[in-house]
């Protein structure tokens, strides 16, 4: 049987005397989609972080299509399949729209500097390519990042043009695996509900697997093929949304804390 | 009020400054104008300008800018001058009482020419009188200059500063005007040595002229412009025959100039060429990947001496030169790529070890290690090889055949090649994918390593081709004055070439030419000045960061991200208007677009 796409492993992450992740493990199989769920401090933007390679993991690993990705470089990882957003946007401001998502083709081409001064014609062919993906990858949102807007600096964006970009520089690094972290996250409803129509076009049509961090339950209900809960850093739960939803730890989770914070 | 007489009691001091640093007394002989505008009046008079010039800066109340009227501005410009000429008044009679001679000795510049041209023969009290009135009018003027409408004050002011200019370049255009063969004396005098008045009201004439004529085709201009759609994309640039004739034309006086200025002018394009190579070098470091290199001099350095012993150059000793302990005998043309490679490569040993560190940590490190050069090259221990203090002789001087290029006029040839290739090497280079990714490096390191490129390799990158460039301009240094002592390579030289690239826009090729030619061309044609370089230099530099901080011809994308704080603040405006679906919620306002 071939490995699942991505297997975490007994991932620990401890920062100080706080274990934001503790013996974390779990899997996400070839074209679904897998959404994170869990109460803020849960640990789930640092199971991204390990994941992408930002924070290296105590203990554990992590493995993509069986081949470890644990101790590689953020960029190494992305070249090997693993994009992802920023649950506070992170663009390149300063560069326009198209540039941005040129960027993610970066790990895609290999001009090198001779090629990049004499402009051979392998070059300029790899640059239009480059140009031509990134167009692509923008146009999956359709009219919202095209004509025009592709040449505005990205802070000239609305904020949810701006997840859109960050989510169009993503897929020009022409991933296997997509991590979005809390996507909808500030979106309004009309937004929020076009954006699961996108995750949902990312498997359908890209046949891209998605592990979604994400808040609000009517996109988790909408899009997960399976949801993970987790809480104090450890899986509480797995399964479809009604299982994870009807689960008693997770309610608890969510219902216990309000308790605690209420009194 | 209070305002105006905060800035005239600053111009105050300051003039009192510019007397203590020898501007005003130095300079009375320099005339400008006839024998009257002289450098050193300018200096008495330059403060009170500037004073009353802030003073009537549009005032914000309730929110709205509100100009000040004319009556206003000259009675605020008034208040300006009057207090900053009793300052400097109360010092011309504080001087006078207490005596010269006993300041000298600690204000060496306070000198009874100051004082004989500040007094004019006069009571002390009464010279300092007129001072007084002289200010109070400078300061009315810069003030009232201030609120004149614009159709009057553009004019104004281009014709006084560039009839200014004119008279400060008296060493080189009656030059030029010479080699040309043109009759100059009604317009530079040969006695005075500056303009004629008839000259100097030409001149201001014909700039007030032209900036009329430019203003109004500036209407026509924009209107034409606002007529088209603005949904449309930009082109690449158009060649209209007009543009390739102006081209030409450009490049056919870059290429006489030499010839037409005389080998004095062509020696200081020389030495602006040479930095203007370290400029571009810099410029990839500093302005397309963002790491803050304070030890360019290091590049330098290395370009100059490998080339010195590669092509055969010889030690000085005090029994005579002789061979270093190695040494090639290259051509110049084999020697460069070799130099090129050494420096890459030195480029790539110094960006390891400070790959972790940004900012202030990086600039530190790398200031470190442009010193350590300096220091290698005067030790003992390298004595044998570099000739220590003593440095080396005869370097080669790049002949082709017979022609050498040693001269400055044959020089100047030489480093434009080479500046023109180095630019064309920096540009296709931003203009890439990996000009994209140094960009994306330079906004957001994680960033950018979290989208695939790799931080590492680009840093190293760009110390490679950094130094590989500036390496150059130590080589063609080496060429241009044929010895090397260590005295060349001090630390000024990376302040120098940072003050460059920062003058004219951090990550801006033309302002990289624009800067070496005001930081290195001016200095060297203003031979006069040169005690007061340093601080004409540090004057500069601070002035530009604090008025134009993104530089004189500033790159784009760097001019904004040094107004990203700006932009905090119009988010909230431009957000709730430029969409037609407003982001809800409270975080996305609050969160910045980076």
């Amino acid at each position: 049987m071939s490995p699942a796409l991505l297997e975490v492993e007994g991932v620990t992450k401890r920062f100080g005397g706080l274990s934001a992740l503790n013996e974390l493990s779990f899997q996400v199989d070839e074209g679904q989609i897998v959404s994170i769920i869990g109460p803020n401090g849960a640990g789930k933007s640092t199971v991204f972080n390990v994941i992408t390679g930002l924070y290296p993991p105590d203990e554990g690993d992590v493995r993509l299509r069986g081949v470890s990705v644990v101790g590689l470089a953020p960029n190494r990882i992305t070249r090997a399949g693993i994009a992802r957003t920023f649950q506070n946007v992170h663009l390149f401001p300063n560069m326009s729209v198209l540039e941005n998502a040129m960027v993610g083709m970066h790990c895609r081409s290999k001009a090198g500097v001779f090629g990049s001064i004499v402009r051979t014609p392998a070059v300029k062919r790899e640059e239009e390519t480059v140009r031509e993906r990134a167009t692509e990858s923008l146009d999956f949102f359709g009219s919202r990042l095209a004509g025009y807007r592709q040449d505005q600096p990205a802070f000239a964006l609305s904020y949810a043009n701006r997840r859109r970009l960050e989510m169009a520089r993503a897929l020009a690094t022409q991933p296997a695996l997509m991590l979005l972290d809390e996507p909808t996250a500030g979106m309004n409803p009309r937004e929020t509900l076009e954006l699961r129509d996108h995750i949902v076009r990312m498997r359908d049509e890209l046949a891209l697997t998605v592990l979604v961090i994400e808040h609000d339950m009517r996109v988790v209900k909408g899009v997960s093929d399976r949801v993970i809960a987790c809480d104090y850093g450890r899986k509480i739960a797995e399964g479809t949304y009604e299982e994870v939803a009807n689960d008693e730890q997770v309610i608890e989770a969510y219902l216990g804390r309000k308790h605690e914070e209420l009194g | 009020m209070g305002a105006s007489a905060r800035a005239g009691a600053i111009a105050g001091v300051v003039t009192i400054f510019l007397a203590a640093v020898g501007l005003i007394g130095n300079f009375t002989d320099l005339n400008l104008i006839g024998t009257q505008v002289t450098f050193a009046l300018l200096m008495i008079v330059i403060s009170p300008v500037l004073a009353g010039y802030v003073v009537t800066s549009p005032r914000v109340e309730g929110g709205e800018r509100v100009a000040f009227t004319l009556g206003q501005a000259a009675s605020a410009g008034v208040v300006a001058g009057a207090l900053a000429g009793a300052i400097f008044g109360a010092f011309v009679v504080f001087v006078d009482v207490f005596g010269v001679d006993r300041i000298r000795p600690i204000f060496l510049n306070i000198s009874p020419t100051l004082m004989d041209y500040l007094t004019q023969d006069r009571p002390a009290i009464v010279a300092a009188a007129i001072i007084v009135a002289a200010s109070v009018a400078a300061g009315a003027a810069g003030a009232v200059y201030r609120v004149l409408p614009d159709g009057i004050r553009k004019p104004l002011g281009s014709a006084v500063w560039v009839t200014l200019l004119f008279g400060f370049l008296q060493r080189i255009v009656p030059i030029a005007l010479d080699q040309l063969d043109i009759e100059r004396d009604w317009l530079y005098s040969k006695v005075t040595r500056g303009l004629t008045w008839p000259g100097a009201i030409l001149i201001a004439l014909v700039t007030a002229g032209i900036s009329v004529l430019k203003a109004r085709q500036g209407e026509t201009l924009r209107g034409a412009i606002r007529g088209r759609g603005n949904g449309e994309r930009r082109g690449p640039l158009t060649l209209t025959p007009l543009s390739i004739v102006l081209a030409l034309a450009g490049l056919g006086a870059v290429l006489i100039a030499p010839h037409v200025l005389g080998s004095v002018i062509a020696e200081v394009l020389g030495t602006v060429m040479v930095f203007a190579l370290l400029g571009i070098g810099l410029n990839i470091v500093v302005g397309y990947a963002g790491l803050l290199d304070l030890g360019y001099v290091f590049f330098f350095t290395l370009g100059a001496y490998s080339l010195a012993l590669l092509t055969g150059a010889t030690l000085n000793t005090f029994v005579g030169s002789t061979d270093p302990a190695v040494a090639l005998d290259l051509n110049f043309y084999v020697a460069v790529p070799v130099v090129i490679v050494i420096a890459a490569i030195a480029g790539v040993l110094i960006g390891a070890p400070v790959l972790r560190l940004r900012g202030d940590y990086l600039a530190l490190v790398t200031l470190g290690l442009g010193e350590m050069i300096v220091v290698l090259v005067t030790s003992p221990w390298l004595g044998p090889l570099v000739g220590g203090p003593q440095g080396m002789l005869d370097i080669t001087n790049a002949a082709i055949g017979n022609f050498g290029f040693r001269d400055p006029k044959h020089f100047y040839y030489l480093a434009f090649a080479f500046v023109v290739l180095a630019l064309f090497v920096s540009w296709r280079l931003a203009n890439s994918r990996i000009g994209r990714a140094w960009t994306a490096l330079r906004e957001d390191e994680q960033v950018a390593d979290a989208m695939g490129v790799s931080t590492t390799s680009y840093k190293l990158l760009a110390f490679a081709m950094g130094g590989a460039i500036g390496s150059v301009g130590g080589a063609l240094f080496a060429v241009k004055i044929g010895s090397l002592t260590p005295a060349s390579f001090q630390v000024l030289v990376s302040i120098q070439v940072l003050g460059i690239v920062i003058l004219g826009g951090i990550g801006s090729l033309p302002g990289v030419i624009v800067g070496s030619l005001v930081l290195v061309g001016l200095p060297g044609l203003l031979r006069e000045f040169e005690e007061y370089r340093l601080l004409a230099y540090g004057a500069a530099v601070v002035a530009v960061m604090l008025l134009r901080p993104q530089g004189l011809i500033p790159n784009v994308r760097r001019s904004r991200e040094l107004h990203e704080e700006d932009r905090e603040q119009d988010k909230w405006a431009g957000d709730v208007a430029a969409d037609e679906h407003v982001a809800q919620g409270p975080s996305p306002l609050g969160e910045g677009a980076g």
